[in-house]
Formats: structure tokens, sequence, C-alpha cells
């Protein structure tokens, strides 16, 4: 078999001379970079090209072999446009596994599409895209693009490695700029990757990378943007759509971006103005005003997503929210900003990274960062945090969206880095106190009371607004352990000024408590199961970590079936360990009455990844107890 | 049991049926309405369309001829926040036709009523809240975003479509997601123009329809005003408290299910004009796709392919073996393009250099190349999952095409586009109602596509216990079918080592060995059989001296898949299927029997569902077997009590425990 390969190999080497030129061949990739590898990037290098403050020009090429079907992602044969940016070109070359060249695809083959997802109402952006049906795996792609724009503000970010499974074998990054632009980078976890840096000049800037070896996604890691290597790069004068710019420190940024492009935004009718005075009447205290305000903005307007605008950074004007209704994080903060300004309290526009999975604003890179907008009402030395997109958020809750890190001010004299509300692992608690009671055919009714508070009021609260078939799937997902679940009455008490949600439940369901013979066996711990599935990995690589605890207690109520006796009763159990401490305990009360305590802490952390297993192993104890039975014997 | 998954209603009343005494016109909000806090019958709706009309009727230029106009008017209710939604509108409109010119379509009178201090506020919608964009080259979007809205606000709008295609009628859909408390839609069709209406849903709606003159006056090629009269079919079709259609799972397609009104043009007869066919019976759709040059001559330009025929079959005999032969060969060779027609594109001989086609390419390509082995085969129409089930003859009621070959006096199907199909095996989604199949004549008959013969996993176990409650065991699992396709589909190009990660953590955290496995990719006309050997300490437990275990072990199901309480859509299955499990177990030395599992035998509809359990022991030895066969791909809504509760009782049987106590 190899000497036929070899053979035909030889035959199209010489028949077709340009496939030597290439070398895009696969027997020429190492083995070791197809590992876990679904694609081989062979090479991908961009070539930014800054002409003056108010012109860039990118050049990609990105050659890639995709090993199979889950490696087409890797292409990446797109490129986006609008307004400001033209693409100049864009093409790729198909050849298949020895280099022989299969296809080629010109501009006109590209398809050409809006870019804005379903949630966005409207966007101006365009997207051109490869769309290439694969004939035989593996083949190899050379894509090359070549955009301008007079976007300077924005500058690519370089990431030496993508994503997952996908290896690379050469990697080359040249950037070139004027040297009185204030060009600066800043370097990103190059420790264990071999990076040079081949030039750096103050007109120049090259970077090359080759082998780095494909790497396999594992739970809980951090987001791969903080694991590998990454250059930011910026300019501290640039350019965006129309306005010049200036971003020496954050001071002069935020200056900037409060005088160029917030300035003249927050002008309301005067007929407003009176309507907000009289809503807020004699009241003085800073903290009520702004309560007044913020439940008045809640009530009238909408959360919609139109990204027009200084490439979707400037603000509709206040005006329009007032009479629309409506607009996106940073039209609303802005409108609630300009109606505070009415009643004299001040507010600060504040940019972030919106996202479940915490991410700071990189305080010693001055540039344009962030994905979303909320609003800080300073407050003696805290502030208050608005999310002014929410209609349901109770009053400076930052929720899993917005909590613990690092944001950009926007104050009037310059911009400052804040972190925002952390919220301890010990007050993200969720307590429970109920009773149920089995029968003798082993069938189950009970009600709970679950408070939830801190980061798990979050997660809860939502139960509120769901539609009744919503709900029900909510619940009997929530007790997927209890089969044949049945829920009775359901009521919520959403308590929040003291950011506390309720839920009060009755549920019933038949054969809870299988009956083998004269035996019935049953699960103690009916209401809250660990449901964290912590996976074995085989030699995890990257480090762990747990964005948030949290505390959870339970007290139940047990009531046994009258004629049977008890034959086992789990034993009392205690864990305690770095990760957290978990116990449960069993009382009986008298003969057929048991109180079941259990209470589950979960601290927040950074972990390596060898203590993952030691993780595992934890979480795994907790589920095994959590599962403990009770064993009944009929009299 | 045959399901019953549409129900289509016609209820004529050729009297005139008197207009209820509310009038539905836009306008006329009150403050009641304004006021009103719940939806009067859905209490948890979180907004409510008061009313949806609609009206289609025909204008006429001497250029173009005639074009219709649809005009649809809406007034919504938001009751809650989550019904905010609703203050967006999007509409896409088709303007990539060939010989046509774009659809056109405007929005108008959209206003936001809202209670301000027991008055009526109205606010109008600007230019500010309109959005047009191209999603790509055949689709265009409009879109509005009502200023002002709060819960309590009603919403009114309205919009017109012109459309040169006549054709094809935007369907009138008359259920969503929330309820509608009225609607109607009226249709003035001129004589010229038969069309077909069809009512799709559950709902009780009343209809009208009488002939009346109608008249259409225009502009002529010189500019002068001309008159004509015709005969026009005036229909009205409304209806009341409509519920909503929520979202549930095993439906095979929500469209199937919604209530809507749809029209097929059937006949064209111009005067002085022959009168032309569109489509009046399955027969007839058949009989136009064939015609069509991109079927008809697809299927018979093939001389390019006789040479590679030749060479692949040069020493094959058996018809059976050449059939197989030349579905493999095409199913290496094509590539599919992820665009599912029954029409060709850039024609079978372009795809067949390209080595990438459509679903109709790649088919006829293996359609020609079969005909020319002197194999019988024609093409058969589909109509996907995704494309539901249509409920009149219509063009549009398939949307794909596979290949219908005779082999030994059989009929086997094929469907080469995909990597994992045999003869007889054909993608998931194509599994859904009729297929038509048609003859090289033009003629053409029904047939089914989904299979009689269960699919079937099977799988033994034997495991060996220890005291301490540790299990070893080996297994042996097969798939045949349908399954063994899934299987392939899922895994086929995983490596055995993720695939291993995978299973070990389904199965409940195993330690498997001794990984086997045949027919993985290859020969994938037969079953797929795994066999490996596991350590687990999962379902034992020894608690007090005695062994507690859960017979079916990794397969002991832990929920009902049924735990909705209400049902209003058809519980889909896909094809029949047959799971048997042996588990024989090994008593550890010094224990015996304490209790065993009730053998339980439980069956649905004739036995379109049955499931048996049972337990046999004898000496140290236990044999435990499981079978459940689902005989039926689609059960109606109203047998879903039942199944239910079957599931319910076995899963208790699946559940109980076999106890071993010390001898």
């Amino acid at each position: 078999m190899k000497n036929l390969c070899y053979a035909l190999f030889f035959l199209i080497f010489t028949s077709h001379s340009f496939a030597q030129k290439n070398n895009y061949s696969i027997l020429k990739i190492s083995d070791s970079l197809k590992d876990n590898a679904n694609a081989v990037l062979r090479l991908d290098q961009m070539d930014i090209n800054i002409l003056s403050q108010r012109s860039m020009n990118i050049k990609k090429q990105r050659v890639i072999t995709v090993l199979n079907q889950k490696g087409l992602n890797e292409i990446d044969g797109y490129e986006y446009y609008d307004k400001s940016t033209y693409i100049k070109s864009i093409e790729a070359v198909v050849y298949d596994a020895f280099g022989n060249e299969i296809k080629k695809i010109k501009r006109k083959d590209f398809k050409d599409q809006s870019a804005a997802s379903g949630s966005t109402l409207f966007s101006d952006n365009r997207v051109l895209f490869l769309d290439y049906t694969p004939i035989t795996y593996p083949f190899t792609v050379a894509y090359s693009s070549e955009i301008e724009t007079s976007n300077t503000a924005f500058i690519p970010r370089w990431y030496f490695i993508g994503g997952y499974n996908v290896s690379v074998e050469n990697c080359i990054l040249n950037v070139s700029f004027p040297n009185n632009l204030g060009f600066k980078k800043k370097e990103f976890q190059f420790e264990d990757f071999k990076i040079k840096k081949t030039v750096d000049t103050d007109t120049k800037l090259s970077y090359e990378a080759h082998n780095i070896l494909a790497q396999k996604a594992e739970d809980y890691s951090p987001y791969p943007s903080d694991l590998y290597p990454k250059v930011m790069m910026g300019l501290e004068h640039f350019h965006l759509e129309g306005v010049d710019g200036t971003a020496t420190t954050w001071e002069a940024f935020g200056k900037w971006y409060g005088d160029k492009i917030l300035a003249g935004t927050t002008t309301l009718p005067e007929e407003t103005k009176t309507k907000i005075k009289a809503l807020v009447g004699n009241e003085t205290d800073l903290v009520k005003k702004t309560k007044i305000i913020y439940d008045y903005v809640q009530k009238k307007s909408r959360y919609v997503n139109i990204a027009v605008g200084i490439g979707g950074w400037k603000p509709m004007l206040a005006s329009d929210v007032d009479r629309l209704g409506y607009g996106d994080c940073k039209a609303l903060s802005n409108y609630t900003k300009a109606l505070l300004q009415v009643v004299d309290v001040p507010s600060y526009n504040t940019i972030l990274y919106g996202d479940r999975y915490k991410s700071n604003i990189q305080s010693d890179f001055v540039s344009m960062q962030g994905n979303h907008m909320i609003l800080a009402v300073p407050n003696g030395n805290n502030y208050i945090w608005l999310e002014c997109t929410s209609q349901d958020d109770p009053f400076g809750y930052q929720g899993t969206f917005t909590d613990d890190r690092d944001v950009l001010v926007v104050k009037p004299q310059g911009g400052e880095i804040v972190r925002t509300t952390i919220y301890e692992d010990k007050g993200n608690t969720q307590n429970g106190k109920g009773t149920y009671t089995i029968n003798e055919n082993g069938d189950f009714s009970g009600n709970l009371k679950i408070a939830s508070q801190g980061s798990q009021y979050a997660s809860k609260s939502r139960v509120e607004t769901f539609q009744p078939h919503e709900k029900e799937k909510h619940y009997k997902d929530y007790w997927g352990n209890i089969n044949n679940l049945k829920l009775g009455k359901i009521t919520f008490t959403n308590d929040k000024e003291n950011i506390r949600f309720t839920e009060d439940v009755q549920i019933a369901a038949s054969n809870y408590g299988v009956i083998s013979g004269n035996k019935m066996i049953f699960t103690v711990d009916a209401f809250n199961q660990n449901s964290d599935n912590v996976k074995r990995i085989r030699n995890r690589k990257n480090p762990f970590q747990i964005q948030r605890g949290y505390l959870d207690t339970d007290e139940i109520e047990i009531n046994l079936p009258a004629g049977f006796s008890i034959e086992f009763l789990p034993q009392n159990y205690e864990l305690k360990g770095k990760f957290g401490e978990y116990k449960t305990e069993i009382i009986k009360n008298d003969s057929n009455k048991l109180t079941y305590k259990r209470s589950m802490f979960l601290n927040k952390g950074k972990y390596s990844n060898k203590e993952y297993d030691e993780y595992r192993l934890f979480m795994e104890q907790v589920s095994r107890n959590d599962n403990a039975k009770i064993i009944l014997t009929k009299n | 049991m045959r399901a019953r998954f549409l129900l289509i209603c016609f209820v004529f009343f050729w009297n005139n049926v008197k207009v209820l005494a509310q009038k539905y016109e836009l306008g006329k909000v009150t403050v009641a309405e304004l006021q009103e806090k719940v939806h009067p019958i859905d209490s948890s709706a979180p907004a409510a369309i008061l009313f949806k009309k609609g009206k289609t009727i025909f204008t006429y230029n001497y250029k173009t001829g005639f074009s219709a106009v649809h005009t649809y008017e809406f007034k919504i209710k938001i009751y809650k926040k989550e019904g905010l939604k609703w203050a967006d509108q999007k509409v896409q409109y088709y303007v990539g036709y060939q010989n046509l010119n774009e659809d056109l379509l405007s929005f108008s009178n959209a206003v936001t009523y809202n209670l301000e201090n027991g008055k009526i506020e109205k606010t109008k919608l600007e230019n500010q809240g309109t959005f047009k964009r191209k999603i790509n080259e055949y689709w265009n979007e409009k879109g509005i975003t009502f200023p002002n809205v709060k819960v309590g606000s009603i919403l009114e709008y309205k919009y017109v479509l012109k459309s040169e295609n006549i054709v094809q009628f935007p369907d009138f859909d008359f259920q969503f997601s929330i309820p509608v408390n009225y609607f109607e839609y009226k249709t003035q069709f001129p004589e010229f123009y038969i069309y077909k209406a069809l009512l799709v849903g559950t709902s009780t709606i009343e209809n009208t329809s009488k002939i009346v003159s109608g008249s259409q006056s225009y502009e002529n090629e010189y500019g002068q005003s001309r008159n004509f009269l015709y005969q026009q079919i005036d229909s009205f079709y409304s209806g009341k408290d409509i519920p909503a259609l929520k979202e549930e799972p095993y439906v095979n397609n929500i469209e199937n299910y919604r209530g809507s009104i749809k029209h097929e043009l059937e006949r064209v007869r111009m005067p002085e004009q022959p009168v032309k066919d569109y489509t009046i019976t399955w027969e007839g759709v058949a009989s136009t796709i064939f015609k069509d040059d991109h079927f008809g001559k697809e299927i018979n330009k093939n001389s390019f392919l006789l040479e590679d025929v030749k060479k692949i079959l040069a020493n094959v005999q058996s018809p059976k073996e050449r059939m197989n032969v030349i579905f493999q060969y095409v199913q290496n060779k094509m590539n599919w393009n992820e665009k599912n027609s029954y029409y060709t594109d850039k024609g079978v001989e372009k795809a067949y250099t390209d080595q990438t086609g459509n679903i109709a390419e790649i088919n006829f390509i293996l359609l020609n190349m079969l005909k020319w082995a002197g194999i019988e085969a024609n093409p058969v129409l589909v109509s996907t999952v995704e494309n539901g089930v249509p409920v009149y003859p219509t063009r549009t009621g398939f949307n794909y095409v596979i290949v219908a070959a005779e082999i030994d006096e059989k009929q086997v199907l094929l469907d080469a586009s995909r990597k994992f199909t045999s003869p007889d095996i054909l993608p998931l989604n194509t599994l859904n109602w009729k297929g038509r199949l048609i003859k090289s004549d033009g003629t053409s008959k029904e047939i089914d596509l989904v299979p009689i013969k269960p699919s079937k996993e099977n799988a033994s176990i034997t495991i060996k216990l220890n005291e301490d409650g540790k299990i070893n065991g080996k297994v042996r699992i097969q798939r045949t079918d349908y399954e063994a396709y899934k299987f392939r589909v899922q895994n086929g190009n995983r490596n055995q080592d993720s695939y291993l990660e995978k299973l070990e953590q389904q199965l409940g955290d195993l330690k498997i060995s001794d990984y086997g496995i045949t027919n993985k990719i290859s020969n994938i006309s037969d079953p797929i059989v795994e066999t490996f050997s596991f350590e687990t300490n999962n379902f034992v437990e020894s608690i007090g001296g005695k062994l507690y275990i859960s017979p079916m072990l990794f397969y002991t199901p832990s929920k009902n898949p049924f735990v909705q309480e209400n049902r209003q859509m058809g519980i889909y299955f896909g094809y029949p299927k047959q799971e048997k499990l042996f588990v024989n177990i090994d008593i550890p030395e010094g224990y015996t029997i304490e209790i065993l599992p009730k053998p339980t035998r439980l069956s649905l509809e004739e036995n379109a569902i049955s499931l048996s359990l049972n337990v046999l022991s004898e000496g140290n030895k236990i044999q435990f077997i499981f079978t459940k066969d689902i005989n039926n791909s689609i059960f109606a809504a109203e047998h879903y009590n039942a199944l239910k509760t079957l599931f319910q009782k076995m899963l208790a049987s699946q559940n109980e425990k076999i106890i071993l106590k010390k001898a």
C-alpha cells in the first residue's frame, strides 16, 4: 500500500510541477500536527498595513488542510464589510490531498449575505463567504483576501491558535505603521509556546510561530482566548466612522468618547423633564431618586438590537428613546443618564464585556474594547450599577452577566477602570425547606419552598416569566430524579428589595419508592440532587476554574408510610476539602418521621490541571451520597 | 391504527353567513380593550392577536397580465413583558424570480395605542422604526418596530404584498404561539384562475363562496383607458378563538399542525386559449414535474456515463451486485452540496465532473447508471420531514427525489447523497408520508417510504458479581438497519478514543476494555456489532449485607420520555424499532436470591407498542430479558395519555431490583 501511494504521488508529482511549488500535499504534514486535529493550518498569515490614521489595509492568507468534516469550520473563508470597510479581493483555491489544484473560487462565487443574526432587528453589516462542498477528505484550501478600512480604532487581535482541534504549521503576523500614531501592543500567554518576535521597530512588528500542536477542549477551562497566545494592538491616534480619536490614557480615551461620541445625545424634551421632576417630587435621597428613575425606564422601554451609527458605538438620541420607548444597551443607558441628569443625579456610561464568563476590559491597554454598556451611579465611594436593558432586574443587581470584572467608567473628566459587584460565594444561597410523604404504594407527595439569593437569584428568577408549558418543563428537568412528577400549585415571591426569589411548589409522583417484593427503596434526597456532572478527563492539560461559588442548604421532613419498618438508613456524612464542604444528616423523630438536612458549599476558584481529578472525586462523592437510599420492609 | 395527524375541515356554507356584530377594523381601539389585563380564555397568554384579516385580489396590467395583491391587517394586544417581542415584526418576500418582477412589500397604518390617565394615546410609527435588508439573492426582508410599547399596549399594522407570482400564494396562517381571537380571509379570483383552497389544522372555521361579476380597468399600450368584465369567485373564511400552538417534543414538523389556509393554482383557462392544467391529482403533479426539462431530460441525458458504467461493472453479473456496485460508486464519488430539490440545478453532467451536486443531480446520476446497467430504476418524489406532509396535491408538496430500483421483482429504495445510507436505508428525514414513483412513460404511483421491518438493537450482557458490589461484564450489542445507520451517522467519523470516552460517560462511568467493532463504516448494509468488557462499581449496592442489583444495568431508564400533561400534536418515532436486552448474572458464592423483579407484559393499541420483562433463575444464574417493540412510526395525540401511562408502568418494573442475601 505504501509503495502504491508513493508511486501515485510520484506520478502526480512529475506530471504537475506546480504541486511541488506549493507543497500542499498532505504527505508533508508531520504526524504530531495531525494528533487531535480536524484541520491543519499550513499557513496562517496576516499583513496589517496601517497607512495613516484613517486608512488600514489587511491582507490574509490561510492555507488549511481539512482532515475531516469537523475541520470545515476552520476554513474561515469570509470577510465582513459595511460602509467603511471595502473588500478589495477575496478568493480561494482548493487542492486535493496530493497538492493538485482542483478548483478555483473567484469573488463572484462567494455568497453575499446580511450579517445580522436573528436577534438583531437591523444591521447594515454584510458578509461575503466561501460556500464550498468538499468532494473528498483530506483537502487543502488556500484562501486569501484583502480589505481596506478607514476604521483604525479596531486592529484585529492576533491569535496564534484559533481554537480547539486545529494545529498550526506556520503562523506569521506582519504589521507596519507610521511612527507617529502611537502604535502599541500587548502580548498574552506566550510562555508555553515558542513564539518568535522577528521584527520590533518603531514602524514594524512581526511574529512567527511554527508547529503548534492541536489542543483539546476540556470542561471548566477558561476561554481559549485566556489560555493561548495572543497579541492585542492599538493606536493612540485612531479613526472611527468619520471621527478622529485619541487614547493615550484611559482618562484621555474616556474624555474623547464623552466629548466626541456621547456629547449632545442626552437632550430631553421639556415635557419629559417636567414629568420626571414631578415623579421624583421632593425626594432628596440619591438612592431613592435613582430607584424612581430606574423603575420608570424599566416600565417604559424595551430592548431592541439595532446595530447602526458609528460602528454601533454612538447611542441613539435620548429624545428618540423617550419618544419611541426602545433602544439598545447604549441607547437605554444613555437615556437613563439623561433622566437622572434632570433630577441632578450624576451617572456615567460604562463599557464592559457582558457575558456569563467573566472577561475584563484590559486595564493596561488603552483601546476600544467591550461589547456592552451599563450605567454607573456614584454613591459615596461606591457605584450603583444599572442594567438598563432589563425590565425585570432588581435595582442595582448585576446577576451573572456583568458581575465581578474590570469595566471602563466614562466620566466627564476621563475614563477610569473599576471592578463591578462581587457576589460572595456564601451569599449565593439557595435555601430549601419542605416536607414529603411516601405512601404504602411508594407514591410521593410533598411541597418545597426554595429561596434563592445572590447570583443564584439570576438563574431562578427567570422562571417567573415562563409560560405554563415552559414552567412545567423547567421543573420536570430540575427534578429529573423524580419520575412521573406532577406539579401542583406553584407560587412565586419575587422580593426585589432584598433580591430574594422564593418558589413554593407542590409536587406529587407515583412510584417514587421502588417496590421489590416486601421491600421499598427510595432516595432520601428528593429535592436537591447535585447536578454538576464532572467528566473524567484523561491527562487533563488546561487549568480549570469555578466562576461562581454557592451555598445550598436544605431541611426536609419525611413521612414514611405506615405498616413499614426501617431496614436501612444512610449514615450521616461529611466531606471537607479545598473545593468546598458538604454535609448530610438524617434525624429519626419517631417511628415514621425523619428530618433530612443537607448543606453544600462550593468555593469559586482557579485551579491547576493536576487538581481536576481531585475535584471530580469530590463531586462524585457528593453525587453518590445524594443518591443514598432508605430501605423499608413491610411489617 | 392509523395516525390522524392532519385534520382537514371543509365546512362549506353556501348561504351567506351573517357577520357578527363586532367590527374588525383598524383604528377602533377601545378603553376596555386597553384595560384588559389578561386574555379572557388563556390567562397565561403573553399577548394575543385580537384579529388578523387577509385579502387577496387581482389587478391587471397589459404588459405583465394579472398580479396578486395580498393585504393583511393585524391588531395585537400585549398582556405581559414576554409578549413585547410581538412589537417587532419582520416579513420576508421573494425577489429571486427569473422571469417575473420582484415582489413588493409595504407596511402602513402601524400605530401603538396606550392608556394614559384614562385616555387613549396613539403613537404612530415613523421612518425610524422601519427597516429593510437584503438577506440573499432570493429574499428581502422588511421589518418594523413599534414605538412606545408597554405591557397593556395594543398594536395595529397593515402590510401589502404585491406579486406577479400567481402560481404560489403565501399561506394564510391563523394559528400562532399566542391565541387568535378572530381571523378572516377574503379571496377574489377571476374566473381565469382556478385555485384549490386547503385548510390545515384542527380548528373549525367557516367558509362561504359565491360567483359575482368582476371587472378590471387598465391602460393599454397607447395609454387609453380600457375596461373588461368577467366572472369572479369570492370566498370568505373566518374563525374564532384559535388556541395557541405550543412546541412539543417528539414532533416531526409543527407546520403539519398549524392552522392555515393554503392555495394552489389548479388550472388557467384564458379566453380563447386551451385550458392549462397545473395540479389536480398527485398523478398530475408528478406528470408536470416529469415534463420539466430539469427532471425529464436529466434522467435520459446519460451517454457520458456509459464508459464508467462499463468500467465498474466489468466482472459483475447479478443485478443485485450490479446495483450495489453502482450505488457505492456514486455514493463515494458524489458529494452533496446540502441543497434539496427534485430538479437539477447545474445538470447531471456538470455535477458528475464537479463531483458535487444537489439531491436531484446525485440521485439522477445513480438512476442513469442503473439504467445503463440494465436495471429497472425510477425516480421517487419525496417530501422531507422539514417540508411537512402536504394536504393536497401540489408541486411544493415534494422537495426531494430518490431512486427505486427493481431487483428480482422487489423494489429497493436508494439515496446516494449521504455517506452512510445503503439500499433500503434512507436519510431519516425522508421517512415522511408517502413517496411518488414516476415511470418512464410519465405515469406514477404512490409508494411507502417508512419501512415495515423494525430496526433492531439487541444487547446481551454477561456479568460476574463480586461481594463488594463490583461488576465485571462482557457486552455484545448488535444494531441493524436504521439503528445501525443512526450509529454510523453519529459515530462513523469519530476516532475510537473519543468515542470510548463518550461511551464510558454515557453508560455511567464504566471502565471499558477489549473494545471491538465490526462493520462500523464498511459493509454498511450489514449490522454493526460492538463488543467490549467492562468494570464498574455502579448498579449494585451493598447495603446491610445484602446486594441490591439494577438488572438492566446501564440500560436502566431513569426517566419517562413523556412528561408533558397535555398533548396537541402527534407523537413521532420515525421508524419501527425493536429493542432486546439479555442480562446473564452469576451470583457470587455464598449468596442466594431473596427477591426477583416480577415479570411484566404491557401493550398498547393491538401491539403497536409492546413491552415485556422476564426474569428466570437456575442454580447460581439469573437471566433477565427485556424487549420493547414500537411498530408504528407515529401515534396520534389522542393516544398520548395511554402511551405515557404505559411507559410509566414499565419504568417502575424496570427499576425493580434483584436482592441477594447471604446464604
